[in-house]
């Protein structure tokens, strides 16, 4: 790319140029002048300027501006100051520019409505350090669906204006044949919707300002010393001379625009390998009708991923209602699957679900979109079909068998309801064990290690979820207990086993634990017993903290003994 | 009615429309089932069930409900629910599991099951699927779809506020034999049912339970004892694994104590 290169731009360079050409590849560059201002959500008078303002090089600078706020001479990187001075009624509000980015990329997931290849501008540096709000879409062979470039451009700009939580967004839009094309007729075009037909790339941008060639302030400041008011002027000169005095970069961003050079668009998202879409001529509102909807086009999706011998862990279902808000449904799955069937009870069972809950399924004046993708494949190897028609009808695999029955289960109660423990390396009871998700559960090797194996027989079969403060009349200072009240019943000890002390782990703070979780249980040793009391219920119990010792005097109230919990039950 | 019928020939004929729904019902469901039985593994119970019960054990293929003699009593109910499910889950596949879903209420009365003690009940960590904490209705539908899944060995749904309504519980039953494999509900209040079996359990001082076989819906000849059986599932358990029995660090009898005592709180 930086080598000279030979000075006719009609000479097709490069294969990318040809392969243009032929596939007809076609961009829509969209440009948001006014995105910062007109998605935020300060509470202003839209018809009057309005402006964003940051703390920028020791001042606050106007960084978002309104159309009127343009109109009435405020210009970017202005200072307040400046600004007052020239609208002293402006409106202000601080600028957000992680919101305004976020914001930014809800509307491509949003656009993908047109296509699902949507990229990220390629903005070069603004002289002021604004930021540059736009889009690029490659729409190739996607126009006709609706029915033109021309009425698919008006489309946009009509849906976008009328776009939801904000005050209308204003927009410029070109459709050409390369990025750097559409990019600088999107911003510098007379016109505000700029159609280039196919192959006619170059006549237009030759005609636009070298600034149109997405090119650095420095570059762009000095073509307008060097008298170079447009592309055209830019593009007479030998490319070895322009390498020479600007560097590599102009060359390639012409030879970009000019369709001479390749370009790829880098999507926010991959698209998706395995996608059933479904329009729908009129708003569904209806959980059953819409359940049917899916059930179809889980069939269509099953059959494209039993094609590529995959199996979908994760199903991702869009829907688009009428007034362009897109609920989704994510679905993770136990056990990679093929199956319609399943798939379609699973959503069925969601739907339900959702439309019987409170915060239910709002479907408003119906759904017009479906789009069911696999966002997450694996290959599968076929399942052998059943011969025997055995009572265990997944014999060799029980796992399979499992997921389908963990799908069920999750996509009803919730992942973190459905679960299975698994031993982690602590000597604190409590923390001996997790409860994980079942799907997460088969990464854990079944005896990963543990301090020290334990007698089962000297732990609770039941375990409360936190220790339960309990009065107790014990020995002191370690003596075990004779009577204890929990849950407001007395309970009379006829015997007890223990103690068996478990001291708090020291390291703990050293490898990042917090050093108690529980109101800073596990700062103290902890004696417990196994008790049982005069009707043969047994608990175990412990008393936290050791007397004189690990209760200070000088800090601790001297008469704040250690307290007793109630931790586990035995059967 | 004038012309209203004797007595005896109203008894008669009610009698006779009793047979007949009877029939009608044995059709349906014989009370014969087939399928794999277990022994609970206690001794003096296993003896009763082998010596006058046809099916000799308890049949795979239906709702066990083992309820608790009262609201403290639920660990014991528990525990020894946890051994009847060990018992199905060896009598089944190796790589079966058991699915134990408790209510909200249960976890929050009873607690969660503590991985490292289901070993002295016959039981692993990987074996184990816990729903933790779910509603009733939910509860009863997670035992159902467990039923469709070849993977579960046995299914056991905690509750210790409220009792599955006879609908349902007759709904599970017919699932549940259909499908061949045991559900056991652990209940902390029980109503009409239409379960196989019904244990009723209480904690019995010296690490014991008191077994009642309340409801045998199985061919016998003898019921069962009104007092049911003392058993002692530790001792049972360690003559069966040979585990070594663990020496608590000191025994205290709190009979002894000096009277040194004063109130921790």
């Amino acid at each position: 790319m930086s080598s000279p290169l030979p000075p006719k731009p009609q000479e097709p360079l490069r294969t990318a140029s040809a392969t243009n050409a032929v596939t007809g590849r076609r961009i829509i560059a969209l440009w948001f002048p006014h995105w910062a201002a007109e998605t935020s959500r300060a509470d202003y008078d839209a018809t009057q300027p309005f402006a964003l303002i940051d703390m920028h090089k020791n001042a606050q600078r106007l960084v978002g501006l309104n159309a009127a706020a343009g109109k009435a001479g405020l210009y970017p990187a202005m200072t307040l100051l400046d600004a007052r001075a020239l609208v002293p009624d402006v409106q202000t509000a601080m600028a957000a520019p992680q919101d305004a980015a976020a914001r930014l990329q809800k509307c491509a997931y949003w656009l993908q409505r047109y296509t699902p290849w949507i990229g990220e501008d390629t903005s070069p540096e603004t002289a002021d350090g604004s930021t540059d709000y736009g889009l690029l879409l490659d729409v190739s062979g996607c126009a006709h669906l609706f029915g033109g470039e021309r009425a698919m451009l008006e489309d946009i700009a009509a849906r976008l204006a009328a776009y939801r939580d904000t005050r209308g967004i204003t927009m410029r839009a070109a459709i050409a044949g390369s990025i750097g094309a559409a990019w600088g007729l999107a911003r510098f075009s007379p016109t505000k919707l700029s159609i280039v037909p196919q192959g006619q790339d170059a006549e237009a941008v030759l005609r636009l300002p070298p600034a149109a060639l997405r090119l650095k302030h420095t570059h762009i400041d000095l073509c307008q010393r060097l008298g170079l008011d447009t592309v055209a002027a830019l593009a007479r000169f030998p490319r070895a001379d322009l390498t020479r005095r600007f560097g590599p970069e102009p060359v390639l961003r012409l030879e970009q625009a000019l369709g001479q050079a390749g370009e790829s668009l880098n999507p926010y998202l991959p698209p998706p390998r395995f996608l059933v879409r479904k329009n729908l001529p009129q708003g569904v509102t209806q959980t059953e009708a819409l359940a049917m909807l899916i059930a179809e086009m889980c069939d269509a999706l099953a059959a494209q991923l039993q094609a590529a011998g995959q199996g979908a862990q994760r199903l991702d279902l869009a829907l688009t209602r009428s007034d362009n808000v897109m609920l989704a449904l994510a679905l993770p799955l136990a056990h990679p699957a093929a199956d319609a069937r399943h798939m379609a009870r699973l959503f069925e069972e969601r739907l339900t679900r959702l439309s019987n809950g409170a915060g239910g399924l709002d479907t408003g004046y119906g759904i017009e979109q479906l789009q069911l993708v696999a966002a997450r494949t694996t290959a599968v190897t076929a399942p052998q079909a059943d011969i025997s028609l055995s009572r265990r009808l997944y014999k060799s695999a029980p796992i399979a068998a499992l997921g389908g029955l963990y799908d069920r289960l999750i996509s009803r109660l919730g992942a973190q309801v459905v679960v299975q423990a698994v031993p982690h390396a602590s000597y604190i009871p409590e923390r001996a064990v997790r409860f994980v998700s079942v799907l997460e559960a088969q990464a854990y090797a079944p005896d990963d290690a543990t301090p020290t194996p334990i007698e089962a027989t000297t732990r609770p079969l039941f375990m409360l979820c936190a220790p339960e403060p309990i009065e107790v009349i014990a020995e002191i200072p370690e003596g075990a207990p004779y009577r204890f009240r929990w849950r407001r019943v007395l309970h009379e000890v006829t015997s007890a086993y223990g103690p068996e002390r478990i001291g708090p782990e020291w390291w703990g703070r050293f490898v990042g634990q917090s050093p108690g979780e529980s109101g800073g249980h596990n700062s103290h040793t902890r004696d417990y017993y196994r008790i049982e009391d005069t009707q043969g219920h047994r608990f175990w119990i412990y008393r936290d903290g050791l007397y004189d010792r690990e209760y200070d005097r000088e800090t601790d109230p001297p008469q704040q003994p250690p307290r007793w919990f109630m931790h586990g039950v035995f059967p | 009615m004038q012309n209203a019928l004797p007595k005896q020939a109203k008894d008669a004929q009610q009698q006779h429309k009793l047979k007949r729904l009877q029939k009608l019902v044995m059709q349906h469901e014989p009370v014969l089932q087939r399928g794999a039985c277990i022994t609970t593994g206690f001794g003096e119970i296993d003896a009763y069930l082998t010596a006058h019960v046809e099916q000799a054990g308890l049949p795979s293929g239906g709702v066990h409900e083992i309820a608790a003699e009262s609201a403290a009593d639920m660990a014991a109910v528990l525990g020894f629910a946890h051994r009847l499910a060990a018992r199905f889950l060896q009598n089944g596949e190796a790589d079966d599991v058991l699915l134990y879903g408790q209510t909200h209420a249960a976890v929050r009365d009873g607690g969660q099951p503590y991985a490292p003690a289901l070993a002295a009940h016959g039981l692993s960590a990987h074996q184990l699927v816990y729903l933790d904490g779910v509603t009733m209705p939910d509860l009863l539908w997670a035992g159902e779809q467990a039923l469709t899944c070849a993977a579960v060995g046995c299914s056991l749904l905690a509750s210790s506020e409220a009792a599955p309504d006879f609908t349902y519980s007759r709904r599970l039953s017919l699932a549940a034999r259909a499908a061949e494999r045991p559900v056991l509900l652990a209940l902390g209040r029980t109503g009409a049912s239409a379960a196989t079996t019904r244990w009723r359990i209480a904690a019995m001082p010296g690490q014991g339970w008191q077994v009642k076989l309340e409801k045998l819906r199985l061919a016998y000849d003898t019921p069962p004892p009104v007092s049911g059986w003392t058993v002692y599932p530790q001792r049972s358990h360690a003559s069966q694994s040979h585990a070594s029995q663990s020496v608590p660090l000191e025994e205290v009898q709190t009979s002894n104590l000096v009277p040194l005592l004063r109130r921790a709180i």
